[in-house]
């Protein structure tokens, strides 16, 4: 059999993508963090309790209320969207005259209270999440068996990934949201409701979030550590990526997601560090991130 | 992340006017046990704050106050970091008078902490830690490993696998002491019982996605895979299994260090036919399920686990021992719970052995089935019944310097 | 107050009135009452020293300075106390002196970005007729046009909106002759199909070319107003107020 340091190339094909999967969700949350921290200016860190508590609304709707998978995809994020909407326009709203760091400390504080909550409510071992019958089973794809709902998973963070990008690049909407990223003084003077537009715009983040969150409960157990397991790495993947650059967070969200695939094969006991050392090094070459522009 | 939390349970205030005799010898009038775990993370719900019910419990039932002794409870949370753990203890033993700590979760915390005792000569009662190196080569005068340890676990488990055809291992180990320890003492298991071990990766811990590990371990075609790690690391790579097909695919899982909680978190659909080793079952018997009783209605319904117990357990003994000794020196009270047999009605009867390796007998449990559970936790089946001098390791084994 | 009486006496409603207009960055007071009149259909400069107060004057009638009080009437309605957003939604367009052209958008995006907010604004078939260099580059990005192209740009996307007063601030600094020539011109077609237009300069000459009439600014007051006839006969009170 061909291998590549040792490793058959069959199995590295089979890591690949994997790495693909998780970065799958990098992607989707470094996307909904670059597309906040461009129109606010506020690096959410509560975007890793509202990953978690898009999970947990996930779980809640299905062992509370009975409905399922695909209704949870819909009404999670919008509940959640909704839930972010009410915490901007109560308290980030009042921040933004302000230095960076206060809404730096208000979402951590507030990624902390959450998480608490949660911990105090349901204990730390987390809750089990049912994989969807339709998704129960794997390919085999002759290299590896690829779970159904794993791939469900890529799919489906591609869709809303290039979806996203398309409205943010290629439209009406999306050229307001760039245009107020730059400007937004110029732009509320043409007539555009900007306070409006950031609310959603943070709303909306959010719901990426708790999307991400659904689609992680049946993979990972549901608990309110998840969160901020993930977030510090998908940080790491903004700061490389580029802050506030879009098409960056998802190209570096899938990258890195498959170097780290891809040191759980070679080195597997760095496969936590990896990411932060590609940080530094790019953060040595280019301060501003891989697909940033210079401030 | 979390600043020290600390929640100070005062006991038996009354009963401190009474000064005794009993207390003439114990500084500053009140035993003060410090209850050091991982209060919010990964091992929060297997120990946690049901560790400081289970402490408060033994002191209860110790009828502490009725004998004229004020014992004091603190608890802190150690983050599953070694210096927090450490720093922790000395401000606990220096500032706090503390005179014993207990529980203490994660072998890379428990080690640093069992020197830090060790140094202030103070006492240390382990239960959730799980490195048999506390009665090995790290053992001292002043701590008792009570609960099981990754020597039990691997003998227990491991054994039962490999003579049930389960001969070629994979690991998936937690990537510091605590998983090394459990890989290693399995792993001689395994060879010594003809077994083979065809390969290992060592996980970051906590790590979330599984899914590369196990593809490994799908590659190489070992039959069983070996759990080395604990907590939400064994629920998720189980739960992932699940997905890529491990069990399907004929493969086993042997989780080597599997609590209550943690198949009561993957649910008995994902759990069932698991095979695990404790010291404790709830359903035990008829003193086991009454204290679960009353300790589900303190702790949020939630049975306790064999930490839990272990916690109660050598809590009560170590008052026990105080009160013979009329002490709380940490050495000699640690001496004196070496001396007296061990009665609860937990673990039942039993010694603290020289090293400090609290013995009992253990069980060989396998997940039920859905259909084979009548309710809320009720989730093992007893598969074995190991006496407790066969479910330790021997004395002469462990290196320990106390042991002449 | 002197300052009020220099406004316009007019018998029919002014199309902008401001009055009393002070306004504030932080602690820094900057305008000190300001009052004047906009008349429909006129085009009017505010001429000053730099530090006058003109832009902040146009800004403040924009609603994005961050406090301003007195009365700002646009159309019957008074506007001191609106957001921005709703100011520009009631008619009013605003080119700022640094342009505001979005780099992340290109030409396109950028000419179409203010939203319409009434019927009679220009179809973009006649914006390319004014400036027909936009045509040209029009998937660039949009701050990859020359100066003179970016200012054209500036005008030209609030041309498409139905706004009926223009705030243009300063849109021949920096530029060539020629372009500043194109730029008069396009304002005299402006106001031949009847846009109102507030102009803030510091070249005078350019001003006498296209205005009606002058208002002089200093200290964050109104302190003359001169109508364009009358230019000529007050050039040495001009050239003291300026200061060339």
């Amino acid at each position: 059999m061909t291998e590549i340091f040792g490793i058959p190339t069959q199995a590295l094909a089979g890591q690949l993508l994997i790495g693909l999967i998780n970065g799958a969700f990098y992607a989707m949350l470094s996307l909904g963090l670059a597309v906040i921290f461009g129109l606010l200016n506020i690096i959410n860190f509560t975007h890793g309790a509202q990953y978690m508590m898009g999970a947990f609304a996930a779980w809640l709707l299905l062992s509370k209320l009975g409905i399922g998978y695909w209704w949870s995809l819909l009404i999670a994020p919008v509940a959640l969207g909704a839930f972010g909407v009410l915490i901007e326009r109560t308290m980030l709203s009042r921040l933004y005259k302000l230095d960076h760091l206060y809404g730096l400390l208000l979402t951590f504080g507030l990624a902390l209270v959450l998480q608490g909550l949660f911990q105090n409510e349901y204990g730390s071992s987390g809750q089990p999440y049912r994989l969807p019958q339709e998704f129960a089973g794997a390919f085999d794809l002759g290299f590896m068996m690829l779970p159904r709902y794993r791939a469900w998973v890529v799919v489906a963070s591609l869709i809303v990934c290039l979806t996203t990008w398309y409205v943010i690049e290629r439209t009406k909407l999306g050229s307001y949201l760039r245009a107020a990223t730059e400007n937004p003084t110029v732009v509320q003077a043409f007539g555009v409701n900007v306070p409006r537009m950031i609310t959603l715009t943070y709303g909306f983040g959010v719901g990426l979030a708790a999307l991400a969150g659904v689609m992680a409960a049946p993979i990972y157990q549901v608990s309110p550590q998840m969160g901020a397991n993930l977030i510090i790495v998908v940080f790491a993947v903004v700061v490389i990526g580029g802050m506030g650059s879009i098409g960056g967070a998802i190209l570096t969200g899938f990258g890195l997601g498959v170097i780290e695939g891809l040191t759980k094969v070679f080195y597997p006991e760095a496969s936590n560090t990896v990411i932060f050392v590609i940080m530094v090094i790019v953060l040595l070459i280019r301060p501003a991130g891989l697909f940033g522009k210079e401030r | 992340m979390n600043s020290l939390k600390r929640s100070i349970v005062s006991l038996a205030i009354g009963a401190a006017l009474a000064a005794g005799a009993a207390q003439a010898q114990i500084s500053d009038g009140v035993i003060k046990i410090g209850v050091l775990n991982d209060m919010s993370g990964t091992y929060a719900d297997l120990a946690g704050p049901g560790s400081v019910v289970a402490a408060r419990m033994a002191v209860e039932d110790f009828r502490a106050a009725a004998k004229g002794m004020k014992v004091e409870i603190l608890s802190g949370d150690h983050q599953n970091k070694p210096d927090v753990g450490s720093n922790i203890a000395r401000q606990w033993y220096d500032v706090d008078k503390v005179d014993v700590i207990v529980d203490v979760p994660t072998s890379s915390v428990v080690l640093a902490v069992n020197e830090v005792t060790r140094q202030k000569g103070k006492a240390l009662l382990v239960s959730t830690g799980a490195t048999s190196d506390l009665s090995g080569k790290a053992c001292n005068a002043s701590s008792v490993h009570w609960t099981y340890d990754t020597w039990m676990l691997a003998n227990g488990t491991g054994s039962a696998i490999v003579k049930t055809g389960g001969d070629s291992w994979f690991f998936l180990t937690a990537d510091y002491a605590f998983g090394h320890a459990l890989e290693r003492d399995t792993e001689a298991v395994v060879l010594k019982n003809g077994g083979k071990v065809v390969g290992k990766v060592r996980h970051p811990f906590p790590s979330s996605d599984f899914s590369s590990f196990l593809l490994q371990a799908q590659a190489s075609k070992a039959k069983v895979i070996g759990l080395a790690n604990a907590g939400a690391d064994t629920i998720n790579a189980i739960k992932q299994g699940a997905e890529f097909g491990i069990v399907k695919g004929g493969q086993q899982f042997a989780g080597l260090l599997v609590f209550l909680t943690d198949v009561h978190a993957l649910g008995l659909n994902t759990a069932q036919g698991l095979l695990l080793t404790e010291s404790f079952y709830w359903d035990l018997n008829d003193q086991t399920r009454a204290f679960a009783r009353r300790f589900g209605a303190l702790h949020k319904g939630a049975m306790p686990t064999m930490a839990h117990a272990g916690v109660y357990a050598s809590v009560l003994h170590y008052l026990k021992a105080v009160e013979a000794s009329k002490t709380d020196d940490g050495v000699k009270v640690v001496a004196k719970m070496k001396e007296l047999p061990t009665d609860d009605p937990l673990f039942g009867k039993g010694v603290v052995r020289q090293d400090g390796r609290k013995i009992h007998q253990v069980y060989l449990f396998e997940v039920k089935k859905p259909s084979e559970s009548k309710g809320a936790w009720d989730y093992y089946k007893v598969r074995a019944t190991i006496p407790a001098e066969q479910a330790f390791r021997p004395m002469a084994d462990g290196g320990c310097p106390l042991v002449k | 107050m002197a300052d009020a009486a220099i406004a316009r006496e007019s018998t029919t409603a002014p199309m902008l009135a401001v009055r009393g207009l002070n306004a504030w960055y932080g602690e820094s007071h900057i305008l000190h009452g300001v009052d004047f009149d906009v008349a429909r259909g006129e085009v009017v400069t505010l001429l000053g020293r730099n530090g006058a107060g003109k832009t902040t004057t146009l800004k403040s009638i924009m609603g994005i300075v961050p406090r301003r009080e007195g009365s700002i009437v646009f159309e019957g309605r008074e506007t001191i106390r609106m957001s921005s957003n709703r100011i520009a939604q009631s008619g009013i367009a605003w080119c700022p002196e640094e342009r505001g052209i979005f780099a992340s958008l290109d030409v396109e995006e950028n000419l179409m970005l203010p939203p319409v907010v009434g019927e009679g604004g220009l179809p973009v078939a006649q914006i390319f007729e004014l400036f027909p260099n936009l045509r040209e580059r029009l998937h660039s990005p949009g701050t990859k046009l020359s100066g003179g192209e970016q200012q054209m740009l500036a005008i030209g996307r609030i041309l498409r909106t139905g706004a009926r007063l223009l705030l243009l601030d300063e849109p021949t600094e920096g530029l060539a002759p020629v372009i500043v020539q194109q730029i008069g011109r396009t304002i005299a077609k402006l106001k031949e199909r009847g846009f109102t237009i507030l102009l803030v300069e510091q070249n005078f000459r350019f001003a006498a070319t296209v205005a009606d009439r002058h208002y002089v600014m200093e200290h964050g007051r109104i302190i003359d107003m001169i109508p364009n006839e009358a230019l000529g006969a007050s050039m040495g009170k001009l050239h003291d107020y300026l200061g060339v």
